[in-house]
């Protein structure tokens, strides 16, 4: 059943590294995107569960049966990602900086310089 | 599971959910609904209407959008899964596939038939407003009575409902100009005629009314096949000309490939170039009957009316013309559709034969069912364990829907592989009963019928089986291992699969058995005449050059005089037709007869079905029996008194128990003939017709020369090119028709009953084997199933004798219970068979009995291989292998 060879989405990305601190509910995941993306990525229900059945198939992301005591909706269903999932992130935050560095050797990037 | 206090916004989310696929929705449902709650409330708390207003819309085009991947994706997931399941049992598959394959393919077949023959509207502009018209003289008995052109001159007229009337003739014609003379069909129609249809031509033009003025310059128009095999499909072929009855004929177009009614013809010519119809004592002549009308009915004009309008022309006629249309006669004229007319001999044999196939298709799915369930048997396990694991009981269940489409739809591919294998065969069954057959082709509906036909065929074996599993499943888990004894809810289903598949088997082979009878009896009948070692040869002597009887005489004696000699030839014959000639088909108008003394009114006279002109050896190259008196003899020529020879049947009726040797008959009441002779009866018009009342002239007293009759004392095939030169030779100019034995004129007429026994006589086979190897591969199970408890029985004592009839008895149950039911079947569904069958009644004993002995015979045997595995069980082996 594994699919793992299909490249990633952004959004998928974007989920993967809103997990990678700890597992979280689909709006703690929804919010942390848009937050951390200052709203520029705004993903809708339909779309994230999309991402988290992708994720959940090709077991880059697991269903966490550990929750926060002070949850309170029984139904909420919270997601960690898998040692799978940390890899595949990685090598794709690998591969970016990858191309940044490049595009920033090409002098695109020039107003953009790194902290 | 609505919350109370809930908001609308809420509950359309859930709405919204349920586009998605039913494994999407119990998976996430309900935590996409409480994200989706915390959204927007935090986006109601944060953002104004128009942040608002956007988050809905994304949440709702990104849901709509994303719910067709999602299905396509769960399809594809089960698709996959149950081709790998179907490879891992390709016996299995295979079986299934071939035998709803087989029965979707007979009911495919015979539809294409139904479809083109009996449900598509004519091909033609506005094909259901075309009517034909025939006048009648009821009490004469003559229903299809041609017309003159006075009485198309007077409807064309007088009528209100039609919205135009055109007319028809066939004629052939030697047409000159190629390398040999060849002899062409020739459809002689009105000008309007293909307007009237609505053909266009392929190439040029149809006709105008300018052809059809008298003194036009004629012009012929061809047919699409004559264009293409005659003369290879030359483009250039508008404007050539033709010699034709000694005048120059031009082409001006070519029709397209339509079918052609109301026969096939070579080419076409308009009214004033038909040297018969043209002649001003023809056109003056009332009497003079040989066209055919049809008209198309004005819009909103129903058949009654049209009916009423012609009836009350026919009145006036009558009225008008005293002489030409006698009020005694019963004169009248009535419009027919043309559709129902072309149809309606085809329309009882093809539903019978759609309902046998049907039959095939509901054992075959019967059939299907059981092997479905047979191996739900081996699966339930895996089944089992599936739900246990989490799946839903839905998607299993679509599941296995799966499994079965996909096994339906490889079958439906089998089904028009095996329709349009047997098209060909199809066509020429179907072009024995309808003109329409040439049009039968798999189009859009056909194909639709069969994937109609899969697709009910996998609710049927699908759900069944479904459904049955998913009761089951539950009590699955308890049971100790897979060879358990089966639950008796799912036994009982299957034996009522066999014992319907029985059932309908029988009922097919009764039907079968009935046709194969009536075809046998058909077969037995005795033609009157000795058709081995006959053979015919059609001439068609060129009119313009054998114009009058003395012409026709020297041409008749030239045929005699150059075959007589022929080595191998015994005995040869001229005639007018021969019987059983398919060319010569009954009805028409029957002529009437007055005997001497007999002075009755004209309409009472006896009426006479056939008259034949021969030559002397005639009825001993055909072999028909001469009863009392002399046959022809050359010295009865046309300077000689005028004789005749009757039948058997013609003697009886006129004078009872009289000689009718001696007696004088007239026709016109003027020239009197002598009858010198009685000969047998001959069936004429084929084995189911009678004879019918004939009588026989000298050609040379009324000569026409229409066929050459050729005995030989061998194998008639070796003569028939010799024949065929000497026929050649002695007249040049004219044409030979074809040739046909005697014995194949007996075997066409039989052509139709036979095929149709033989269709039903396959799906009764094809039922056959399908319904015993479902008896026989459902014992198998039994016996597998209970190879612990048979081995028990063994260890314990039991003699291998009471196994085998164990075994048997539980097979053979079902099938005499299948029997049982068939047999009420039968009797019930036999008598729609009536029509079709020939000296057979629909209960017909012997048939009955044989069909029975038959199927159970075969039951036996496929329970008997079963039976005798499990007597000889060891039961050491039986019982390690638990």
């Amino acid at each position: 059943m594994s699919e793992s060879h299909a490249p990633l989405t952004a959004a998928m990305f974007n989920v993967l590294i809103t997990l990678a601190d700890g597992e979280k509910h689909g709006y703690a995941i929804l919010k942390e995107v848009e937050e951390q993306t200052a709203g520029e990525v705004q993903l809708s229900t339909g779309t994230l569960y999309g991402i988290i059945k992708r994720l959940l198939s090709d077991g880059l992301i697991v269903e966490s049966r550990h929750r926060p005591v002070e949850d309170d909706d029984s139904r909420r269903r919270y997601y960690r990602l898998t040692e799978d999932g940390r890899q595949v992130a990685v090598v794709e935050a690998i591969r970016m900086e990858k191309l940044l560095a490049r595009a920033r050797s090409k002098r695109l990037l020039k107003a953009f310089k790194p902290a | 599971m609505s919350i109370p206090n809930e908001s609308f916004a809420d509950r359309f989310y859930r709405g919204l959910l349920r586009i998605l696929p039913f494994d999407f929705r119990s998976e996430f449902g309900d935590d996409m609904e409480a994200t989706f709650r915390q959204q927007r409330v935090a986006t109601a708390r944060r953002q104004d209407s128009m942040g608002i207003a956007r988050m809905w819309w994304t949440t709702i085009t990104d849901i709509v959008r994303m719910a067709p991947r999602e299905h396509v994706s769960v399809l594809a997931h089960d698709t996959q899964f149950a081709l790998r399941m179907m490879r891992k049992n390709l016996g299995y598959t295979l079986a299934a596939v071939l035998i709803l394959g087989l029965g979707i393919g007979a009911n495919t077949s015979i539809f294409s038939v139904v479809n083109s023959v009996l449900l598509r509207p004519l091909p033609y502009a506005h094909g259901n407003q075309l009517v034909i018209l025939r006048q009648q003289a009821t009490r004469a008995g003559v229903t299809d009575m041609p017309f003159s052109v006075s009485d198309i001159n007077d409807y064309r007229q007088r009528n209100r409902s039609l919205s135009a009337i055109v007319e028809y003739h066939a004629m052939t014609f030697t047409l000159l100009g190629g390398t040999e003379p060849h002899r062409v069909r020739t459809g002689v129609v009105s000008a309007g005629f293909f307007q009237f249809l609505g053909v266009q031509p392929v190439l040029g033009r149809t006709f105008e009314p300018d052809d059809e003025r008298a003194g036009a310059v004629p012009v012929l128009i061809l047919s699409y096949e004559f264009w293409k095999k005659q003369e290879r499909g030359d483009p250039n072929i508008i404007g050539k000309k033709y010699q034709m009855n000694d005048r120059a004929h031009l082409v001006i177009g070519v029709l397209p490939a339509i079918p052609q009614y109301p026969n096939e013809n070579d080419v076409y010519m308009t009214t004033t170039s038909c040297p018969f119809r043209m002649r001003p004592a023809f056109i003056a002549n009332r009497g003079a009957r040989m066209m055919r009308v049809f008209g198309r009915l004005k819009p909103g004009v129903t058949l009654d009316q049209a009916r009423a309008d012609l009836g009350s022309i026919a009145g006036q006629l009558e009225k008008e013309y005293p002489a030409s249309y006698t009020e005694k006669t019963g004169y009248g004229i009535v419009p027919l559709a043309l559709r129902e007319e072309l149809t309606h001999e085809a329309r009882p044999l093809l539903w019978t034969l759609l309902g046998a196939a049907a039959f095939v298709l509901l054992i075959a799915c019967a059939n299907v069912a059981n092997l479905i369930l047979a191996r739900m048997a081996r699966r339930e396990r895996e089944l089992t364990i599936r739900t246990a694991m989490g799946a839903g009981a839905g998607r299993l269940l679509r599941q296995l829907l799966t499994e079965s489409l996909l096994l339906a739809l490889l079958a439906a591919g089998v089904g028009i592989a095996f329709a349009y294998g047997s098209m060909g065969l199809l066509t020429s069954f179907a072009g024995q009963l309808t003109p329409r057959a040439r049009e039968i082709s798999v189009d859009g509906w056909v194909l639709g019928f069969a994937v109609v036909c899969a697709t009910l065929t996998t609710v049927l074996c699908g759900s069944l089986a479904a459904i049955h599993t998913r009761g089951n499943m539950a009590a699955s888990l308890k049971d100790e291992g897979s060879q358990s004894a089966p639950r008796a809810s799912r036994s009982l289903v299957r034996s009522a699969l066999i014992t319907a598949q029985v059932a309908f088997s029988y009922m097919l082979l009764i039907g079968a058995g009935l046709m194969v009878n009536s075809l046998i009896q058909l077969q037995r009948v005795n033609p009157g005449f000795v058709p081995q070692h006959v053979f015919a040869v059609g001439v068609d002597l060129n009119f313009t050059k054998y114009p009058d009887s003395q012409s026709q005489r020297m041409a008749a004696r030239r045929l005699i005089e150059r075959i007589q000699p022929l080595p191998g030839v015994l005995s040869v014959a001229v005639s007018s037709s021969f019987p059983m000639d398919a060319d010569n088909v009954g009805g028409g108008r029957p002529l009437r007869f007055r005997a001497f003394g007999d002075n009755r009114p004209d309409t009472e006279m006896p009426p006479v079905q056939s008259v034949r002109r021969v030559t002397p050896e005639y009825f001993r190259t055909v072999g028909i029996p001469l009863i009392t008196g002399r046959a022809f003899r050359d010295s009865d020529t046309e300077e000689s008194p005028l004789v005749v020879l009757v039948n058997q049947s013609m003697a009886r009726r006129t004078w009872k128990n009289e000689d009718a040797v001696g007696k004088r008959i007239t026709f016109d009441g003027e020239h009197f003939m002598e009858i010198v002779g009685v000969v047998g009866d001959v069936r004429e018009f084929g084995p189911r017709e009678d004879a019918p009342v004939q009588l026989y002239r000298p050609m040379m007293q009324d000569p026409f020369a229409g066929n050459v009759l050729v005995r030989t004392a061998a194998d008639p095939e070796l003569l028939i090119p010799a024949v065929r030169r000497a026929v050649l030779e002695a007249n040049p100019e004219s044409a030979v028709v074809k040739v046909k034995t005697l014995d194949e004129a007996r075997s066409e007429a039989v052509a139709s009953p036979r095929t149709t026994a033989q269709l039903f006589g396959l799906f009764a086979a094809l039922a056959l084997v399908i319904a015993v190897a479902g008896i026989g591969s459902m014992l198998a199970l039994w016996v597998r199933q209970r190879m612990r408890e048979i081995g028990i029985r063994i260890a314990l004592g039991a003699a291998p004798s009471d196994i085998l009839s164990t075994v048997l008895r539980q097979g053979m149950v079902l099938v005499a219970l299948g029997v049982a039911c068939g047999f009420g079947g039968a009797l019930a569904l036999t008598r729609l068979l009536k029509k079709l069958l020939f000296e057979v009644t629909p209960t017909d004993a012997p048939t009955y009995a044989v069909v029975s002995a038959l199927l159970l015979a075969a039951a036996l045997l496929a329970c008997w291989v079963p039976a005798r595995r499990a007597a000889r069980i060891d039961p050491q082996t039986a019982l390690r292998t638990e």
